[in-house]
């Protein structure tokens, strides 16, 4: 089934990519019909994903507002985290996955093949389930990222990017004198932490998050709810949640997913006050998931 | 070797300006900005050098593999030229000699009867005719004709040595006269010596203090050498380093702000890493090509007689008298070699398995964590061991304190190196092979099926012995036929402890032989590589590798359906 | 109700059960605990009786020689230059030594026996002394060297059972033409006839028994004509030999006993002197010997010693007169024991008291450096492509199921590979440790493969994801995470394959390094084609080897082996316990 929200189909003329991935204008952007004052940031079109000969995703278009958290729920292997990964070519990874239809940031196809997925995971910025800091000190977690990617010259402008990046994820304050310590050492809030400030160090547009407070307590989720709502200010933010409360606290929209297809999308105080389809319903009401 | 060494520095140093180049273009490309690039500086500096030196180095290696055999072929066709005219006298003098005509016109009467003799044998053996007389004169008569062929054979070749001998001698001196005699020697060598002539011609013309002998004719044709030596050298030396140039010029053209350098580099690297997953597929390719390979040549000079190699009964190679003698040169029935690697695979088993078995059940079902953190590393130490030292320990202490129990309980004929005790200290070394595996295996049974036996109220050996092992046994009998697989193959033990004469006993208390003990026997010391009896060692080991082979396979399938299982 | 009356009927079946079930579990323990029991016990038995032998190779004895260097001898041509020195006859200048010490040997035979003490090639050693301060000549040089192996094993006690008896009894000494008569008016050498006789009447008993066991073999039930007969023959034969013994007994008896080299020897010690003797009257009381050692004076003697040599001549391969050189020498301070240092400083030599690990453990050294270079690389290589990047498809699960199989494939075979493939096929040199170390990088390479695949697989999957995630490329997370992560294991694996190469022989006896080498390989890239052999394989040229004191050596080379294979392995588990990281 379509999702009821046909989305306007995109828009920079071809979708073709050049070589290297240089972000273009966003003069010519159109503004998203859910919020009205943003921009569309990511257009998807008929994503269907398969696993070896398993499909995991159905049809799935969707365009998700700049400079907002979007959440997508839905009950376990409904294919939330699948469709996240597509954003940033994270299926790829997989052997057997196999992703078909269209994706789009910024009206550039994401699934061409000239597309580098190294220079999009640069663009698109992830955040996993369980905090994964690299074995490696605080310090280098954050640099490692400006340093593949050449965002920096020297040693100053390293440190710089590393302090802004960890004061962004509001991290700085609690590690500024012990960078040397290993990421792996830091409490779980702070390692989620330090994996969002590694993932804002190279200057991301898009950032996805893989239910990032699961492995968390009440404290540090609180924490890092509020980093994201710090962060909408400044980036497009993409979650899956397993905990509607989270995604009625944090996003202001929400995708609801439902045996790999897209069963409603709207702003996220109508489809938890208004659902328009009876499964929705059910799932926000706890019949199942 | 030293415009080599010179050509390889010149190469690298180029590499490494191709880097700096390479670095240099991509911050220039990049207006000095790092981020506005494709790729990191360094990567366009690795695509620079990748281009310049891979080419040039893979040039100097084939050189260096190929290099010294092209130059021996170009020296020994111009021999081979030199000699011609020698080589033609002495055939025409042979054929003009009356006494060498007469000599092979007997050689091939008598050859004729020996053919006729075997024939008529084989035919009475094979219809099982009872002509006993008659077989019993054949066989007698066998060793006569065959050395008088022989000695046939000998007059010819001294023959031949003389008229050989009276064309050499007569041959000039001047000019190129040693290098024609050269090359008329080097024809007139048997194949076997061949090698050792070239590389004294070799000696001579690099480093003399590597030959052998020191003849006029060596040296002057060793003199042949350095003008193809010198040509190919500079030559590929040349070559490389134009290939290197070029591949600077052709790289440094590519490099733009928009160059995809990492993924080019990173394209080149995998295919390394891909290149050294087929070594080891190539690995296993050689093992087999080289196998069969000379295993078919056996065959080829033992007439096709399969059968006779796998179900004689008789073997004694050493036994070939002359390479070109036609028919049987030595015999070749492998039977005993096969019954004596499966007696003391028996024993070795019969000590392995009960005593691995029982040490993985007592060690995962018994032992508390203390005693398994000390009990699994010594019984590790044992497969650690050596097994030369092993085939130590057989020889000077188990072989002897055997056979003086043998002696005490009567058995006259012990002697030291027998089948039990290569078996039994073989035994001992695939221990820790069963138990380990047997492990793993006993390891993997679920604890919910030893739970289900003691909420029954079964004992604990009661579990093992009705829930777990019957679980485990596929995986067991996994784990015995690797350690089967592993016995077959072993060499030291059965080469010190077992001994090496083929005999057909299943008697432990007699020394036996087995398929690894004849491999190495008929490899090692001297051999001429073209005789049957080096020959047969291919095809000995064709079997060991088809026989192990197969019961890996097997094995392997075995565990992995059994993991299958439980995973 | 029924159930009532049943329920202690099963008890009582239960219970009695019970304590059979019970025994059960015992034994079965005590089976397992056997096992291992007997495993372990092999173990210290293997390592023990290698220990016990190798100790006495650790030690050795030297004769220290006072060298006169005559100027004629050393120097033929007399210009001092280093082609007259090396021309020089330095054994001769040795010999004389020796017959200094002994003015009494005159006779050819018996200073073959007397230079017998030592090995000719030492002169090799004085030579090179010599020329290296030509200043030397003229003077006389302290010169040590190692004593012949049997007369060190003698030192040792391996090899002769021999006893001093001292004896309060007159004994007077008359010298004729051939030596010396010796007679006592006590039976005093009455003890050594009865060791002789019982020797005598003991192989007759064996031979009688073989004869009347081969006997009752001929007249088994069943037995074919032609063996009977040959055991009848057999039996005769024996019985020969025991009647044989016995008249040895009573010639013995009534004439006395002529001394045979198969048999005890008897030495007496008198007057600083000793006599060997030839001859023993039948009452003990007199003998006929010759001088060995010259006697102060020929006075009669209270005080004397009985020395007896239990071990025959034959089997102890030292004669008698060597035996009383050699405790000579000794207590004049020429013999003397020291730790066995040509066992690590000298290579392979005929002579086991030359004989040392030094060349191969060189050619250990420069074969495992080739494997290591080969198989460490393209090993982590392989292992790289396989778990990272490679496809999974028909081809590599094939590469898979061949490097699992490649693995189980006796060495011997790779053996046959490389003579067939890098001899006989690239025509490189045979016994070079470049071939050598090529095929045990074969050899080593699935192992390697299947440990790095192991210690990549146990890298989680979240850390390559972060990598990915923020951009990095695949090469880009693996070079910089993955592998970095995975290294320790990656090295313990490399090293255990490592040792298992270093231990290996049969496939290096294929390509022929199984030379003799009598020259340390050097340690250069000219010694990668050089023939040399490897300390396995040396353990196993030594095995063979005749001589009583090459057993000995054998143990010593094995237990520098093991020491080796001990560090390398000490290495591999430091490296684990040090690195090894829990995920």
């Amino acid at each position: 089934m379509r999702s009821q929200f046909i989305c306007v189909d995109a828009l920079n003329g071809d979708g073709k990519l050049v070589d290297d991935y240089t972000p273009t204008a966003k003069s010519g952007a159109t503004y998203h019909p859910l919020t009205g004052n943003l921009p569309i940031k990511v257009a998807t079109t008929g994503v269907d994903v398969f696993y070896a000969d398993k499909q995991a995703l159905f049809d799935v278009s969707l365009d998700i507002p700049d400079r907002s958290v979007t959440a997508f729920i839905g009950p376990s292997g409904c294919g939330k985290s699948t469709f996240l990964r597509c954003m940033n070519r994270m299926n790829d990874t997989i052997d057997t996955a196999k992703v078909t239809g269209s994706v789009r940031i910024d009206g550039e196809e994401v699934n061409d093949r000239s597309v580098d997925p190294v220079v999009l995971r640069a663009r698109v910025g992830m955040v996993f389930q369980k905090p994964n800091p690299f074995p490696k000190s605080i310090y280098d977690n954050v640099a490692y990222g400006p340093r593949i990617h050449g965002l920096a010259e020297n040693k100053e402008e390293h440190d710089a990017i590393v302090e802004t990046a960890l004061r962004k994820a509001g991290l700085w304050e609690e590690v500024a004198d012990r960078l040397d310590l290993p990421g792996t050492a830091l409490s779980g809030g702070q390692q989620q932490r330090l994996v969002i400030a590694r993932a804002i160090a190279v200057n991301p547009e898009v950032i996805l998050m893989d239910e990032p407070c699961s492995a968390l307590d009440p404290i540090a989720t609180a924490r890092i709810e509020e980093l994201i709502d710090e962060l909408r200010e400044n980036y497009c933010i993409i979650m899956v949640t397993h905990s509607m409360a989270q995604a009625a606290r944090v996003s202001q929209s929400t995708a609801f997913f439902h045996l790999g297809r897209l069963v409603e999308y709207g702003p996220t105080e109508e489809i938890f006050t208004n659902p328009k389809d009876t499964r929705t319903q059910d799932y926000i009401t706890g019949r199942f998931g | 070797m030293h415009i080599s060494l010179l050509t390889a520095l010149a190469l690298l140093v180029l590499t490494a300006i191709g880097f700096y180049i390479g670095r240099q273009r991509a911050y220039g490309a990049g207006r000095g900005r790092a981020a506005s690039l494709h790729s990191l500086p360094n990567y366009y500096g690795y695509y620079i050098a990748l281009w310049v030196g891979a080419p040039a180095f893979l040039l100097l290696a084939v050189y260096g593999v190929i290099g010294a055999g092209l130059v021996n072929m170009l020296v020994l066709k111009d021999l081979e030229r030199a000699g011609a005219p020698l080589v033609a006298q002495y055939e025409a003098q042979l054929d003009q000699d009356q006494l060498y005509q007469d000599l092979q016109e007997q050689l091939v009467q008598s050859t004729a009867e020996l053919e006729a003799v075997e024939r008529e044998i084989s035919y009475i053996r094979r219809e099982n005719t009872v002509q006993a007389e008659r077989y019993e004169d054949l066989r007698a008569r066998l060793p006569e004709v065959s050395s008088q062929r022989i000695s046939l054979i000998n007059q010819i070749d001294a023959r031949e040595e003389e008229i050989y001998l009276g064309v050499f001698q007569g041959a000039p001196v001047e000019g190129d006269g040693f290098t024609a005699r050269a090359g008329f020697e080097f024809s007139h060598l048997p194949p076997e010596r061949r090698q050792l002539y070239i590389s004294n011609m070799r000696a001579y013309a690099f480093d003399e203090a590597l030959a052998s002998r020191d003849t006029p004719e060596l040296r002057a044709a060793g003199a042949l050498f350095r003008p193809y030596h010198q040509i190919l050298r500079y030559s590929v030396a040349g070559l490389a380093l134009a290939l290197a140039l070029a591949g600077l010029v052709f790289s440094r053209g590519k490099i733009a702000k928009r160059f995809r350098a990492r993924n080019h580099v990173e394209k080149a690297l995998s295919l390394l890493l891909f290149a050294t997953s087929v070594i080891a597929v190539l690995t296993t390719l050689g093992i087999v090509c080289s196998l069969i390979f000379e295993s078919l040549r056996f065959f080829g000079a033992i007439d096709w007689r399969l059968h006779e190699f796998l179900l004689g009964l008789h073997w004694s190679p050493q036994v070939g008298i002359r390479s070109d003698q036609i028919g049987q040169s030595g015999a070749f029935g492998a039977v005993p070699l096969f019954a004596g690697t499966a007696l003391i695979t028996v024993i070795a088993m019969a000590v392995a398995v009960p005593i691995g078995l029982m040490s993985a059940i007592y060690l995962s079902e018994y032992a508390s964590p203390l005693m398994r953190s000390w009990a699994k590393p010594i019984l590790e130490v044992l497969a650690g061991i050596p097994t030369v030292v092993y085939g130590f320990f057989a020889l000077l202490t188990v072989g002897p304190f055997l056979r003086d129990v043998a002696l005490m309980l009567g058995y006259e004929n012990a002697a030291t190196q027998s089948a039990l005790s290569a078996g039994l200290v073989m035994g001992v070394m695939i221990i820790p092979f069963v138990s380990s595996l047997s492990d793993d295996v006993i390891n993997a049974v679920p604890q919910t099926l030893r739970d289900g036996s003691y909420a029954m109220g079964a004992t604990k050996s009661e579990t093992v012995r009705a829930v777990v092992l019957p679980a485990a046994l596929p995986g067991i009998v996994g784990a015995i036929l690797l350690a089967v697989s592993r016995a077959v193959g072993e060499t030291m033990i059965v080469v010190m402890a077992a001994g090496q004469g083929a005999n057909l006993t299943i008697n432990p208390l007699e020394s036996v032989t087995t398929i690894t003990v004849q491999i190495v026997a008929l490899l090692t010391g001297d051999q001429e590589f073209d005789s049957a009896k080096t020959l047969s060692a291919f095809a000995l080991g064709l079997v060991l590798f088809m026989l192990t082979l197969l019961l890996n396979i097997i094995a392997l399938r075995v565990v992995q359906r059994y993991r299958e299982k439980y995973d | 109700m029924t159930e009532f009356k049943r329920a202690p009927q099963i008890s009582d079946a239960v219970a009695r059960r019970l304590a059979q079930r019970h025994r059960a579990e015992i034994r079965f323990q005590v089976y397992g605990l056997s096992a291992i029991g007997v495993a372990i016990l092999v173990l210290l038995i293997l390592l023990g009786s290698i220990g016990y032998k190798a100790v006495s190779a650790f030690s050795a004895h030297t004769l220290t020689l006072n060298v006169v260097i005559d100027p004629d001898l050393a120097d033929p041509r007399g210009d001092r230059s280093e082609s007259s020195l090396r021309r020089g006859s330095y054994n001769r200048m040795m010999q004389t030594a020796l017959e200094t010490e002994f003015p009494g040997v005159t006779s050819r035979a018996h200073m073959r026996e007397l230079f017998g003490l030592y090995t000719a090639v030492n002169a090799a050693g004085l030579l090179q002394k010599v020329v290296k301060s030509p200043d030397l000549i003229g003077e006389t040089v302290t010169y040590e060297m190692p004593i012949s192996d049997d007369v060190d094993l003698y030192l040792k006690g391996r090899s002769v059972e021999e006893r001093f008896e001292d004896v309060e009894a007159p004994l007077s000494l008359i010298e004729h033409e051939d030596g010396v008569a010796l007679s006592s008016p006590a039976p005093v050498f009455e003890g050594f006839l009865t060791l002789v006789r019982e020797a005598y009447i003991t192989r007759a008993e064996a031979a009688e028994a073989r004869a009347s066991a081969a006997f009752d073999r001929a007249s088994l039930p069943g037995i074919d004509a032609q063996t009977a007969e040959a055991e009848r023959a057999n039996a005769q034969r024996e019985l020969r030999t025991g009647e044989l013994w016995r008249e040895r007994v009573t010639r013995l008896n009534t004439e006395g006993l002529t001394l045979q080299p198969d048999g005890p020897r008897l030495l007496v010690r008198v007057n600083e002197g000793v006599v060997r003797v030839t001859r023993l009257s039948a009452d003990g009381r007199s003998a006929e010997g010759e001088v060995v050692l010259p006697l102060e004076n020929l006075a009669q003697a209270r005080h004397w010693t009985r020395w007896i040599l239990e071990t025959p001549a034959s089997a102890a391969r030292l004669t008698d007169r060597q035996i009383v050189w050699t405790r000579a020498l000794e207590e004049r301070g020429f013999v003397k024991k020291r730790f066995n240092t040509w066992l690590f400083t000298r290579a392979d030599s005929r002579e086991p008291e030359l004989a040392g690990v030094l060349g191969s453990a060189i050619g250990s050294v420069l074969t495992m450096m080739v494997t290591m270079l080969l198989a460490v690389p393209i090993g982590v290589g392989a292992a790289i492509y396989l778990e990272e990047f490679a496809p999974k498809n028909r081809w590599s699960d094939w590469v898979e199921v061949n490097i699992n199989n490649l693995a189980a494939v006796p060495s011997i075979v790779f053996g046959l590979l490389g003579l067939a493939l890098f001899i006989n096929g690239f025509g490189l040199p045979r016994s070079a440790p470049l071939v050598g170390g090529m095929v045990l990088a074969l050899m080593t390479l699935p192992t390697v493969i299947i440990s790095s695949r192991a210690a990549l697989k146990a890298v989680p999957l979240s850390i390559r994801e972060a990598a990915l995630g923020i951009g990095a490329s695949r090469m880009q997370t693996v070079f910089h995470h993955v592998l970095p992560l995975a290294a320790p294991g990656i090295l313990t694996g490399a090293i255990i394959g490592l040792a298992q190469a270093f231990g290996e022989t049969a496939p290096l006896l294929m390509i022929g390094m199984v030379a003799f080498i009598a020259d340390a390989p050097s340690l250069s890239l000219g010694g990668f084609l050089e023939p040399a052999t490897v300390m396995p394989v040396q353990v196993y040229l030594w095995s063979s080897g005749v001589e009583r004191a090459f057993e000995m050596r054998t143990a010593a080379a094995i237990m520098v082996l093991l020491g080796l294979m001990i560090i390398l392995n000490a290495f591999a588990i430091y490296l684990r316990r040090r690195f090894e990281r829990r995920w």
